[in-house]
């Protein structure tokens, strides 16, 4: 018998301030019936004092305090997985460590594929625990990744404000072993599709750049033939029938919509009307954070798994088709099984409550963190963060036991719980 | 089947998808977002367009066109290579 892998435990972190993201559009003057189309209510925006590193721990800060100190010391690999890297050489996951407090017998790297990189680092872990070389080990991945781009001018604006509305930021951390509360990944049921594409891209740390056309085709193309491979490997696959429900990778809500609709017209024919209401079904419970987080890369995958753990009604036991697309590009189908079980350990976790609690930022407020005044660049030696560009943000998070970036020293990040 | 015929193919599944463009004249060359039609349709329409003329391509490999007919060309290419 193949033993027990997946998910442990899992929480989501969506920053400390959020932005209307239908103020936003009036505000740029975007057309509204684009708006809808994007199935988006917030976005998380990054304070100057914070990072994908403070991101990280803040998100699997909640999972390391409700183990015991026996089950912490079983953490035997940090996975970070990010397309929002500060160092070419040191990863995410030294920090993430050390804040942690977890101990030193540990592999402690990164991973960067565009927002395939939570996957891949999912699928490392998963594939860790099933070599049974360190049975009863466990593994932490954590994907985190922010949106915050060097906006120079009025002009520099202008340009990024197509994809403006849906670039967000948050963290998915992830415990993963042999006792898979949240998710029981199927072991060897997994297909991928991957190819050279320019579709987007981070050719500098503080630029992206891109052809949301081509971008969108590469998704659906990837869609459609990594599930193709899904269903080659696994007997008896059928995409309508086989997932209860599904949790796609979601740059906003209209595109997985546009895959969705993709894929059941390619392999089925599907009426429109079935289409729909297939995907208000199945997908529709996945966005449930992702509309109140945007595009948060390589955790966005994990984000519809939380979101769709946290609003569906789950009667028993069922299996869940995910689909991660990272630019560039490289894809994957896999699916694994929910339960009740996993969903009151989700519910417990309160993601809804703690994305209740951010500060909604006024539209003054987000252009001022725009500017990016206060923000540590890539390659900055010595910085110290003053904390006060937005006063009410930072009193609120005082008390709660969160992680802000303070500064570098030699380029050493300094970060501190406040 | 020739190019016109594929321009008009394509012209049906842009008036199917989008019907709030109505009577408006539609043209080889308009570009399909300067008829306000937005990414997510028009990947539709693309994907309509190729299943109505029988053809399965990657829809990466129908990138690049300007304007409608230029679409319609690069179709009829495909379909006459295969």
């Amino acid at each position: 018998m193949v033993m027990a892998v997946g998910i442990e435990d899992l929480n989501v972190y969506g920053g400390s301030a959020c932005l209307d993201v239908r103020e936003l559009c009036v505000h740029r003057d975007l057309d509204i019936a684009r708006f809808e189309n994007l199935l988006m209510r917030e976005k998380a925006v990054a304070l100057p004092y914070e990072d994908p590193v403070s991101f990280a721990v803040n998100a699997a800060k909640p999972l390391l305090d409700a183990m015991s100190e026996a089950e912490r010391a079983r953490i035997e690999m940090v996975v970070t997985c990010t397309e929002s890297g500060i160092d070419f050489g040191k990863s995410l996951s030294t920090y993430v460590h050390h804040y942690l407090g977890l101990g030193g017998n540990c592999r402690l790297f990164e991973i960067k594929q565009a927002c395939y990189s939570g996957t891949a680092g999912l699928q490392m872990a998963v594939n860790f625990v099933l070599s049974g070389t360190s049975p009863g080990a466990k593994a932490l991945v954590i994907a985190t990744d922010l949106s915050r781009f060097a906006l120079a001018d009025a002009a520099a604006i202008q340009e990024w404000a197509y994809s403006e509305p849906s670039s967000g930021a948050g963290a998915v951390a992830m415990v993963v072993g042999d006792t898979p509360h949240v998710l029981q990944i199927d072991p060897g049921a997994y297909g991928n599709h991957g190819f050279e594409v320019m579709d987007t891209c981070r050719p500098g740390p503080d630029t992206e750049a891109g052809d949301a056309d081509l971008s969108l085709m590469a998704y659906l193309d990837c869609c459609e033939r990594a599930y193709r491979d899904y269903a080659r490997r696994v007997d008896g696959a059928d995409f309508r029938s086989s997932f209860a429900y599904l949790s796609f990778h979601t740059p906003f809500g209209g595109m997985v919509k546009g895959a969705h609709r993709h894929l059941m017209r390619k392999l089925y024919k599907a009426p429109p009307a079935e289409i729909e209401a297939d995907f208000n079904r199945r997908l529709g419970p996945s966005l449930t954070f992702g509309q109140r987080v945007g595009n948060t890369a390589g955790g966005s995958v994990f984000v519809g798994l939380a979101g769709l753990l946290e609003s569906a009604e789950l009667a028993g036991p069922c299996r869940v088709g995910m689909f991660s697309y990272g630019s560039g590009c490289c894809s994957e189908f896999f699916s694994g099984v929910i339960t009740p079980e996993g969903q009151r350990r989700l519910r417990a976790r309160g993601i809804g409550a703690e994305l209740d609690r951010r500060h909604r930022l006024s539209m003054e407020e987000y252009e001022l963190l725009l500017r990016g005044e206060q923000v540590i660049r890539f390659g900055q030696r010595d910085a110290t963060i003053d904390p006060g560009t937005v006063p009410a943000v930072w009193a609120a998070l005082q008390g709660t036991g969160r992680l802000v970036l303070d500064g570098m020293a030699g380029y050493h990040r300094q970060y501190r719980f406040v | 089947m020739d190019r016109d015929s594929i321009l008009a193919i394509i012209i049906g599944q842009v008036r199917e998808v989008v019907p709030d463009l109505g009577a408006q004249p539609i043209s080889g060359g308009d570009a399909m977002a300067d008829l306000g039609v937005n990414s997510i349709e028009r990947s539709e329409i693309v994907m309509n367009s190729l299943e109505a003329i029988g053809l399965d391509l990657p829809m990466v490999q129908t990138h690049g066109p300007r304007n409608l007919g230029e679409l319609a060309d690069l179709l009829h290419a495909k379909l006459n290579r295969t």
